[in-house]
């Protein structure tokens, strides 16, 4: 029974991290500006704050790294890398850190993000697929973690509710 | 209590090292090229890139529905028959404005074909690059269709990129605004050549052109055929901005509008066999005997 309930746990777990990766490859199609969100980037970082298991939020960041890099054009391994370094210091933070409260999201999404665009232009640029970052990328990345830093708060903030109502 | 918190940190930190590992070793197997990873890719492109499409036909369903219904739920309390009428109608016309356009966008792509020789598949952009590092979309064509690494894409009013990666039935396309992006083209009319570079916003930069002295806003490139990617004579964009060149620097700095509406991409023109234009000497090509 108990391995039922863990299967669907990892089959629920699936569902979210594809329909992330999915998502965000749609909305940032009909919708410019969502080009700035990194969805996947959010999920590992929750899932690491939540779960709180820095081999579960491992595997999750390795896989949703590796999803966004196969549906763009960026070097198989270079999201997958960064997401997976993102996941496993969420985790760990998560375990020192009472990542419950809004100016520690604040905190760890701005740099999560920030440092996710960093991560993936330099193993862009090892590589040999990336191009020198220049002042416009950093601001695309300081725009891409506010917003990602926004919307995280939003979304950590109504799963908390959530998950209120339901316990 | 104190022994086994050690070892679930040790643990993790191996799985760690482990993942760091195993996706460096893709990065650098990549960047050598000794062995051929597109199999992953592919896999993975395959498993998401048809619930990409079919989310992208949901969204398109739900806002036909939405514009065509919902929207129109307020007025039908106080309506009669003839409103409903009139609705139905507004639904039909709405449908056919929407078919209208889409036979025109699909007319200059045929229109388009036929001043290409060689075959093309028409092909719908489903989805558009996940990360912002890279200014890519994915196609619902693949290599079932003849659509394979290093095929020109285009719409009707331009080229607007090359497929870099494909799988069985999607593909995906680098938009000639990547910043990886680099198309050989010639002026129009002055026939001098040059290359543009994508600068990863929303224009190209030109390049590598011997003279640039008689260049003005408005002037039209199109492809060289020399990178024996795009075939030779298709539009590229038109110069947008010319800034006097500073100090030291060779050139002007001269920004190219993409002629293709790269923004708002639907349907575009794969060119999957493309015609022997540019006749360029392959030292890697057997001789005739």
């Amino acid at each position: 029974m108990a391995r039922i309930t863990s299967l669907g746990i990892v089959g629920r777990l699936a569902v979210v991290l594809v329909a992330s990766v999915i998502t965000q490859g749609i909305l940032a199609l009909k919708l410019r500006v969502f080009g700035y969100f990194d969805l996947p980037l959010i999920c590992s970082v929750y899932y690491g704050f939540v779960l709180g298991n820095p081999i579960a939020s491992i595997v999750i960041g390795s896989s949703v790294g590796l999803m966004q890099d196969s549906l763009s054009g960026a070097a198989l391994g270079s999201n997958g890398f960064s997401k997976t370094l993102i996941g496993f210091v969420a985790a760990s933070a998560g375990a020192k850190f009472n990542v419950d409260q809004a100016i520690t999201r604040v905190f760890a999404l701005f740099l999560f993000s920030i440092g996710d665009g960093l991560l993936v232009s330099i193993l862009g640029l090892m590589a040999g697929r990336g191009s020198a970052t220049n002042s416009s990328d950093v601001g695309n990345w300081l725009l891409s973690a506010t917003f990602n830093t926004l919307l995280g708060l939003a979304l950590f903030g109504y799963h908390d509710r959530w998950s209120d109502a339901t316990t | 209590m104190s022994r086994i918190i050690a070892t679930s940190k040790r643990s993790g930190y191996i799985a760690l090292a482990i993942a760091l590992v195993i996706q460096t070793g893709l990065i650098s197997i990549q960047a050598s090229r000794r062995i051929d990873t597109s199999f992953v890719r592919a896999w993975i492109l395959d498993s998401l890139a048809p619930m990409e499409k079919l989310v992208d036909r949901s969204f398109l369903g739900v806002a036909y529905v939405w514009d065509n219904y919902f929207v129109l739920i307020g007025l039908h309390k106080e309506n009669d028959q003839l409103k409903a009428q009139l609705n139905d109608l507004r639904m039909k016309y709405d449908r056919q404005e929407e078919d209208l356009a889409e036979d025109q966008r699909l007319r200059g792509m045929l229109s388009m074909r036929d001043t290409i020789t060689g075959r093309t598949v028409v092909a719908r952009v489903v989805g558009r690059d996940p990360t912002r590092s890279n200014a890519t979309v994915t196609i619902d064509k693949g290599l079932s269709h003849g659509v394979k690494p290093d095929s020109a894409v285009m719409t009707a009013d331009g080229i607007v990129g090359r497929v870099i990666h494909s799988s069985n039935f999607f593909s995906i396309v680098q938009l000639i605004i990547d910043a990886q992006s680099a198309v050989g083209v010639m002026e129009r009319s002055t026939r001098k050549q040059a290359i543009l570079r994508g600068n990863g916003g929303h224009d190209l930069d030109l390049e590598y052109t011997d003279d640039d002295t008689d260049m003005k806003e408005g002037d039209v490139f199109v492809t060289s055929g020399l990178d024996r990617i795009y075939p030779k004579g298709l539009p590229v964009g038109a110069i947008g901005s010319v800034r006097p060149r500073k100090g030291a620097a060779l050139f002007n700095t001269i920004v190219v509008r993409p002629s293709g509406d790269i923004g708002r991409l639907e349907e575009v023109i794969c060119i999957v066999d493309p015609p022997e234009t540019v006749d360029v000497f392959d030292p890697t090509r057997p001789t005739a005997p």
